[in-house]
């Protein structure tokens, strides 16, 4: 079965069709890419994956359950976790409470008794959760910055933080909104790796949006690509880049160079 | 037919006043992102002015009320703007907010200092007499006509100057767009300066046009235009002008229809004087969804000044025992009077607290405490004379009474942000006011409601260590509450709500939860606070109460419990200081001296005297150390040279 299936998912504001029935799949460890040009509608079928907004029609399904009404929230309950173009980390927390607040909130219940009360049980479960967020401190090579705030961390960090925020509330799928932008090549290519990590080591499927066309054919099993709202291709990296229709909507014509500017809008 | 036009003259009079007082209002709100609740006090200051140089000075009164619009109000206009909120840019905007509360605080006492709080009437502009009679019968008074005259060029006037003219190309700008206009050049420093003189001229000349009809009254003016004007701007969603202006030609309208046909007395006056917020209310609420949640994403980072390095945890601790030691000693070591004092400033550390949950931890806002605090004694107070429940347990019940009205906030809070929210809890006070705390059968009219006290604590002494206990239990759970998983939750809402949702946090359950918990210790102070004087009444949970509250909070520090009880104690010792003959002047500063502590604070350090205190405590405590190390060098040399610094 699909991790994820979006079905014929169409999205409309007002007159405007930003995804006309679009079906995307993600098999269970799968590492799947989402492409298009600039305003080709990647992101918001993106958020309506990730339940930041509701398509117009068509069907969202995760583990075959229907979630297309879902709140974001409830959404993130049932594996989806994910990160953002522009990031959204938790600024005035440290790095070490950002990853602690995501493995509270997916393994342990609220208890405002034994919270203020400072019970026990509110220590052991801290114990417990610390750990898990200490071991991802550790897996994300940011132990150096465990107290800082997370505000203060460069870019890339930060897009390592927020990655390993998100792995700590134990996903069974990362949507990810191009994570390499505000990243150099270097900081891209390591940012790489460790996906690769995420998709085999830990077994999570993988959904990514992606400018980077270098990041794109180095980790994506296979491609979606969309321009316009519509989906025009789909297939292994290799078939894509061969993709006639995907080199029109990227490069405008095919041998024409100076095409290729009015193409980006 | 003739009573109605004439109803409808008046409302279109008062109606353009407040439209144009309106206008004044988006306009610097738009231009500096500043929404201005201290207007009304500054239309309230300005008209004292022009009061002193018509009346005292014997000015003739249009020479005055020229030199107030042109001269004064300008003048204060910029002042403001390039000492307190150009400062205040890249502060989250609830600071900003409570700025301009601090500012209503600040010139409403400098009214009461100076002019003593007296109700004065203020001589019209225009000539008594009917200009001339509609087709129907109905008369124009010539006041009435030049009052709308005034009005109307006044507003055309800022329409062409926005239209025709270079500055207002600017204007209109910044307007659109604060930072690609300062890119493109235009220097938004002067536009908004020009843009705060603007408005409070607007709120200048809205004073000296109503307060001839309606009597300068420091009670009555302020609160008076906060509803009417930011109702008008809220009706006209802050968005344009033109809607600001016709929302308040709207609300006068409605007004004077309410107050001609409904009557004025009663519960349907009490709707009649709520109406404006209940406008508010429902405006905000049905607002469209871009605008309520303007500054949903906006980051809530506090800029106040470093504190470079903290005392050790031990010391910190130690000083924290030592203090709240020599606290528990008050009653023995000073006068009955000095013990009931701190005890007032345990309770307002109490009602402190409940706004450092909301603003301190969760980036939220409330300026509806008086209306838990209200709902919380006046339900206790029944209990015990209605129900004959014991006090211990009415007063649990009191405060419990008080949540379900928090929980509904709260569940607002999950649709509406930042200002808008300022706006929806200031009118919540309001609104609980006239409603409730106005009916003489909830608050016991003229003499007020007995409550008493709870067996065993009548006196002095003993209610001392009631208020000791509970203000230590409150804190503790406050400090419990931050740092454990409820705290870090809240933490990671006011940070990113969106990337709260993302781990699978509900925003509403927390939300509604801690305005749930705010709206409970605010009520329990409440009920404590009527202890005092072992009785409550109409004028004890005032709205402008809640916004004095905040002022106070701001000066202690309001982004932790240590603030709290700083600025609790503070005002508490304040009120028993003033008490002494020789310090009686006190009483008159205080609005003053809180509004302009507050506002300072806000730009100096947003900690508040607290976050002084900590300073004061890291310096101290470096000090301390370079001493310790340079003795010990002196005795017997590091191994290593260096050591850490």
């Amino acid at each position: 079965m699909s991790t994820l299936l979006a079905q014929s998912v169409t999205i409309r504001f007002g007159g405007l069709t930003a995804v006309d029935d679009a079906t995307v799949e993600v098999p269970e460890g799968g590492f799947i890419g989402l492409i298009g040009p600039n305003g080709a509608g990647k992101t918001t079928l993106f958020n309506a994956i990730g339940g930041f907004l509701t398509p117009t029609r068509g069907r969202i399904t995760l583990d075959g359950r229907d979630i297309t009404g879902m709140p974001a929230a409830a959404r993130a309950r049932l594996g989806i976790g994910r990160t953002f173009q522009k990031l959204e980390l938790f600024g005035r927390m440290s790095v070490f409470d950002n990853l602690m607040v995501a493995a509270e909130s997916a393994e342990s219940r609220l208890d405002i008794v034994s919270d203020i009360l400072s019970l026990p049980r509110r220590h052991s479960e801290e114990a417990r959760c610390g750990r898990i967020a200490e071991e991802m401190l550790r897996t994300l090579d940011l132990e150096w910055a465990r107290d800082r705030r997370a505000a203060d961390l460069p870019v890339g960090h930060a897009r390592l933080l927020e990655l390993g925020r998100a792995l700590c509330t134990k996903p069974k799928l990362m949507l990810l909104d191009e994570p390499s932008s505000g990243l150099d090549s270097d900081e891209t290519a390591d940012f790489g790796k460790m996906l690769k990590r995420v998709n085999e080591d830990m077994g999570i499927s993988i959904l990514l949006v992606e400018h980077d066309m270098d990041l794109v054919m180095d980790v994506c099993k296979a491609l979606y690509v969309l321009d316009f709202g519509r989906l025009i291709a789909q297939g292994s990296p290799k078939q894509i880049v061969k993709d006639p229709a995907v080199r029109a909507a990227y490069l405008g014509e095919e041998d024409d160079e100076a095409a290729a500017a009015p193409a980006e809008r | 037919m003739q009573i109605f036009i004439r109803t409808l003259i008046l409302g279109i009079v008062s109606g353009s006043v407040y439209a144009l007082a309106s206008t004044g209002l988006v306009l610097t709100y738009k231009t500096s992102g500043v929404l201005n609740f201290g207007y009304g006090a500054l239309a309230l200051f300005t008209t004292y002015i022009h009061w002193t140089l018509a009346v005292n000075a014997g000015l003739p009164v249009w020479l005055s009320a020229l030199i107030v619009v042109f001269i004064v109000a300008p003048i204060l206009g910029v002042i403001l703007d390039t000492q307190l909120f150009r400062p205040l840019e890249g502060q989250p905007q609830i600071i900003s907010v409570i700025a301009t509360v601090g500012l209503f605080v600040l010139f409403r006492g400098i009214a009461q200092l100076i002019w003593k709080g007296a109700t004065e009437s203020v001589p019209s502009l225009f000539p008594a007499g009917v200009a001339f009679h509609l087709p129907g019968g109905a008369a124009v008074a010539k006041d009435d006509l030049g009052v709308l005259i005034v009005a109307v060029v006044a507003a055309l006037g800022l329409g062409a100057m926005l239209r025709w003219t270079r500055i207002g190309v600017a204007f209109r700008a910044v307007v659109s767009n604060r930072s690609v206009a300062g890119l493109m050049g235009i220097n938004t420093g002067y536009v908004s300066g020009l843009a705060w003189a603007l408005g409070t001229s607007f709120a200048a000349l809205m004073g000296i046009l109503l307060a001839p009809k309606l009597l300068l009254d420091p009670n009555l003016l302020p609160p008076f235009i906060i509803a009417f004007v930011l109702g008008a701007a809220v009706v006209g969603y802050m968005r344009s002008l033109p809607l600001a202006y016709a929302g308040g030609i709207f609300i006068g309208i409605a007004q004077a229809i309410f107050v001609q046909y409904i009557r004025s007395q009663g519960f349907w006056g009490r709707i009649s004087d709520s109406l404006p917020f209940l406008m508010i209310t429902l405006a905000v609420i049905f607002a469209p969804r871009a605008l309520r949640q303007a500054g949903a994403g906006a980051s809530f980072i506090v800029h106040s000044r470093e504190v470079m390095q903290r005392a050790s945890r031990n010391t910190r601790g130690l000083v924290t025992v030592l203090f709240f030691g020599f606290l528990a000693l008050v009653p023995i070591l000073f006068s009955g009077s000095w013990t009931a004092a701190v005890y007032q400033g345990f309770v307002y550390a109490i009602i402190f607290i409940s706004l450092v949950i909301l603003t301190g931890y969760s980036g939220q806002i409330s300026f509806g405490q008086t209306a838990f605090m209200g709902i919380a004694a006046f339900t206790t107070a029944h209990l015990v004379q209605g129900a004959h429940l014991p006090m211990w347990i009415a007063m649990v019940l009191g405060p419990l009474a008080a949540v379900p009205a928090g929980n509904i906030i709260g569940f607002i809070a999950v649709r509406v942000h930042g200002l808008y929210l300022a706006l929806m809890t200031l009118a919540f006070a309001f609104m609980a006011d006239s409603l409730f705390f106005q009916n003489p059968t909830i608050s016991g009219g003229e003499g007020g409601i007995h409550i008493g006290r709870p067996a065993g604590f009548h006196g002095p002494t003993s209610l001392f260590y009631l208020g000791f206990m509970f203000l230590i239990a409150f804190a503790l759970i406050a400090v419990n509450l931050r740092t454990g998983r409820t705290g870090r939750v809240l933490a990671s809402m006011r940070d990113s709500e969106t990337g709260s949702r993302s781990l699978g946090i509900s925003v509403t359950k927390y939300k509604v939860l801690i305005f749930g918990l705010s709206a409970f210790i605010a009520g329990m102070g409440g009920v404590l606070l009527s202890f005092v004087l072992e009785q409550a009444g109409n004028r004890s949970f005032i709205p402008f109460l809640s916004l004095f509250f905040m002022a106070v909070a701001v000066v202690g520090g309001i982004f932790g419990v240590g603030g709290a009880i700083v600025g609790g104690l503070l005002y508490g010792i304040y009120g028993q200081l003033s008490g002494y003959q020789l310090l009686s002047w006190l009483n008159n500063w205080q609005l003053v001296l809180f509004g302009l502590g507050c506002t300072l604070a806000l730009v100096q350090n947003p900690e508040g005297m607290f976050g002084e205190l900590r300073r004061a405590g890291a310096a101290i405590t470096r000090l301390y150390e370079r001493r310790t190390r340079r003795s010990r060098t002196r005795s017997e040399p590091l191994p290593v040279a260096g050591g850490q610094e």
